[in-house]
């Protein structure tokens, strides 16, 4: 008989930060955080020992070193932590085929298969902790339960406790049982719930709902009113802790996209251009690296103050292409008032597609005399170009060539040394 | 302004000369008006987004001259919504007032003075057989681009071909050519290119009429179809040279059964998802469509066909197969290939003066 609680989810205690430890004994027991220490820098990871003093990830390094002036501040190496993440996974293998990573550090597992050979999920649950600490020196929290939502969920309530005083041991294992859903539910806040975002909470409060248990009481339809027929019934079945996604073992990747902060924010227009053809280059060469080809060219662009905005724009055609893809974020960009500065800029191509199918074009058949002075009908050149870029990129290094606007003088900036989560004291 | 007339009258008044009318951020307000004016018994409505007029002349019975300008939507949401039968409208300076057996509308009228005036181009006045040019327009207006980044290619051009008029659309993936022989409107090598958006509306309004007029000026066409005229800015550059493109020699040629072929496509072209093109496997022993989409699931069907030249795989983006195949006239097509990298050509048999041209997908 299939289990009841056949999903796991398994979470790395501070990953990044705990990998670090690891590599330097001296620094255990003492406040640790992975991150960008530069006036702009924020937070990727922070120790138990750290998040005693409120620090937690995604807060500006600024702030955090406020908060404890004794913070050691670590560079991230994200290569040794994919390694290490690799090594972890590969636990989670033994157990079952059926593991789906979310990141270097989360997973799902659906065990409904191994209880078998394997035992019981929470037999299963307890041993990964045990080989984890063991093999890796780590330590991970695990959520038991019946789907994804509710596993995640549990991870979470099993996780160790910080508070004023100190760092407590959290349980390590949480398991959910189909009839205890509802009083596992009811107690959490809304926005535990997957999909509700700030706005979401916002409407949610205006219908007097703040728990999961208020939310589990709003009629489907009222729901679907307040936030639309999708997300209102998701909504509607996730309160109940219905959750039908499977575990999925290979990951389909949905865009690709690079982000960066800026170490000084950005106002002048050519300037931000610039850095745009920049990152347009680089998701185009994953892109191809990666063999897909994309529709749908999204920017992303946060000020000053931190607020965020979002523009995306649906091409004819999926594309690979450098040169198509800076053409359209570019001019999104250009719709944007940049005067109060930006602090974030980011291009992603979502609408991932085969790049090895291409519907062809008949502006791309040569010597033909199609209109060579209107905008699309020069990209045939420009992706030859492209080719030709990545050939010299593999044999003479990344920052041997790259696009910029034209007359300008300036060299070919390479960004892939600088870290996501803002650039390093070093450099600013 | 004050007239009597059918329902039917004015909701056809209506709601033709609203397809005008684009909601482009650009336009000013008033843009998203119909503009009425009555003279006598004649009822002109227009609507209109500066590239594309429509004009529609209704007689009505007149009491009393007037011109305004009506919230076009909701003008033509009420008086369709209307039972059938007479209707009275009454507008004056508190508004337009639309009366219909126990319903009374008031609605508030837009500044009449700030709609453009209607013109007519000033060209030559010639007449066309609406039943011809309508299927020219139904088999080549398709292929046009709605992608209004590429202005050019969202028109059709009209060119002096022998001596006769060509019609030719494409949007970079296919290109659809067709001849009217014996059909003339321009001069010698004179071409024009028209948006395609005036020719849709245009064609839908020849089903049921005998003639069409066309006039011609510089930077304006007009189309008149019985009681409706469509006036269209031009659009300005130079168009692809669309002969270029067309092979002059193929090695492989494939004639098929023109509806076997279409129902063949829609059924396998079920599991042609996500993009992925349907393959045309042409050889002596016949035709298979195949499709396969990674963890859809795939499809397979032969065909018989008559096909010379060399075993050949060829794949299409199913829907643009079907955009060609659906248009070509007569019983049988002929499907011309090079290779699978190069632009195939359908054909009718039998029937000149139709030409298909469709770029493959390319399978790597």
């Amino acid at each position: 008989m299939r289990t009841d609680t056949p999903i796991l989810h398994v979470d790395m205690d501070a990953f990044f930060a705990a990998v670090e430890v690891l590599r330097h004994p001296e620094l255990v027991g003492q406040p640790v955080v992975v991150g960008g220490s530069g006036e702009r820098g924020v937070v990727a990871a922070a120790s138990y020992e750290a998040r005693v003093f409120g620090i937690h990830s995604a807060m500006p390094s600024l702030r955090a070193r406020g908060l404890c002036p004794d913070l050691v501040f670590l560079p991230g190496d994200h290569a040794h932590y994919r390694e290490v993440s690799q090594r972890v996974m590969a636990i989670f293998h033994r157990f079952t085929p059926l593991v789906e990573p979310i990141s270097l550090d989360e997973a799902f597992l659906d065990v409904g298969g191994a209880q078998r050979t394997m035992g019981e999920p929470t037999r299963i649950a307890s041993e990964i902790r045990r080989l984890v600490l063991s093999e890796e020196g780590l330590r991970c929290s695990v959520g038991v339960a019946p789907n994804k939502f509710l596993a995640k969920l549990a991870s979470e309530q099993a996780k160790p406790k910080v508070s004023r005083d100190g760092a407590a041991e959290g349980a390590g294992v949480c398991v959910v049982m189909p009839d205890g859903v509802e009083a596992f539910l009811a107690p959490l806040p809304a926005r535990a719930v997957w999909g509700v975002g700030p706005k979401t909470l916002e409407r949610l409060q205006r219908l007097g709902v703040s728990t999961v248990g208020d939310l589990a009481a709003v009629p489907e339809a009222t729901l679907i009113s307040v936030l639309g027929r999708a997300s209102g019934s998701q909504l509607w079945s996730l309160a109940r802790g219905l959750d039908e996604r499977p575990v999925e073992t290979e990951q389909a990747v949905k865009s690709i996209g690079h982000e960066e902060t800026f170490p000084v924010d950005l106002v002048e227009p050519d300037a931000l251009a610039r850095q745009l053809l920049r990152m347009v280059d680089e998701v185009a060469v994953r892109m191809r690296e990666a063999g897909v080809t994309g529709r749908t060219v999204n920017i992303k662009v946060r000020f000053a103050d931190f607020t965020t905005i979002s523009r995306s724009s649906t091409l004819a055609d999926a594309t690979d292409s450098g040169a198509e893809i800076g053409d359209v974020a570019g001019a999104m960009l250009d719709l944007i008032d940049t005067a109060p500065g930006v602090r974030l800029l980011g291009v992603s191509l979502s609408g991932l597609r085969d790049g090895s199918v291409r519907q062809l074009r008949l502006d791309e058949i040569p010597e033909t005399g199609w209109d060579s002075r209107s905008r699309p009908d020069r990209l045939p050149r420009w992706r030859a170009a492209d080719g030709v870029v990545d050939l010299i990129r593999r044999r003479f290094g990344h920052r041997a060539i790259g696009r910029d606007l034209p007359e300008t003088g300036s060299r070919v900036e390479d960004s892939t040394e600088r870290q996501p989560w803002g650039p390093d004291s070093r450099d600013s | 302004m004050k007239f009597r007339c059918e329902r039917d009258v004015l909701d056809r008044a209506f709601s033709v000369a609203a397809r005008a009318i684009s909601n482009r951020g650009s336009a000013p307000p008033v843009m998203s008006g119909l503009h009425l004016h009555l003279v006598g018994d004649n009822l002109a409505v227009v609507g209109s987004d500066l590239d594309l007029t429509i004009r529609v002349d209704s007689e009505v019975g007149g009491q009393e001259d007037g011109v305004a300008v009506l919230p076009a939507k909701l003008a033509a949401d009420v008086v369709r919504s209307l039972d059938s039968g007479q209707v009275t409208v009454t507008i004056d300076d508190d508004g337009a007032r639309v009366v219909a057996g126990r319903s009374d509308f008031n609605l508030r009228t837009m500044a009449a003075d700030e709609f453009p005036k209607f013109e007519q181009p000033d060209g030559e006045a010639v007449t066309l057989d609406a039943e011809s040019v309508s299927a020219a327009l139904e088999q080549v207006v398709k292929a046009a681009s709605g992608d209004d980044s590429r202005p050019i290619l969202t028109g059709v051009l009209l060119a002096a071909e022998d001596d006769g008029l060509r019609f030719v659309a494409t949007d970079s993936y296919r290109l659809a050519v067709r001849d009217l022989p014996g059909t003339s409107i321009l001069g010698r090598d004179q071409t024009v290119l028209v948006p395609s958006r005036a020719l849709e509306v245009t064609g839908r309004l020849l089903g049921d009429a005998e003639d069409l007029t066309i006039r011609l000026a510089e930077r304006e066409a007009s189309f008149e179809v019985a009681d409706v005229t469509i006036v269209t800015r031009l659009i300005e550059g130079e168009f692809p040279n669309y002969r270029g493109l067309i092979p002059s020699g193929h090695p492989n040629s494939l004639v098929v059964d023109r509806v076997a072929l279409i129902d063949a496509v829609r059924r396998v072209g079920l599991l042609a998802r996500d993009a992925t093109p349907v393959r045309l496997a042409m050889s002596a022993d016949g035709l298979e469509l195949i499709a396969i989409t990674q963890d859809v699931g795939q499809a397979h069907e032969t065909l018989d066909c008559t096909y010379e030249g060399n075993d050949l795989t060829v794949a299409f983006n199913p829907g643009y197969l079907l955009d060609g195949l659906e248009v070509s006239p007569g019983d049988e097509v002929r499907l011309e290939t090079i290779d699978a990298l190069k632009p195939a050509v359908i054909r009718s048999v039998g029937e000149e003066g139709f030409l298909y041209l469709l770029m493959p997908v390319r399978v790597s």
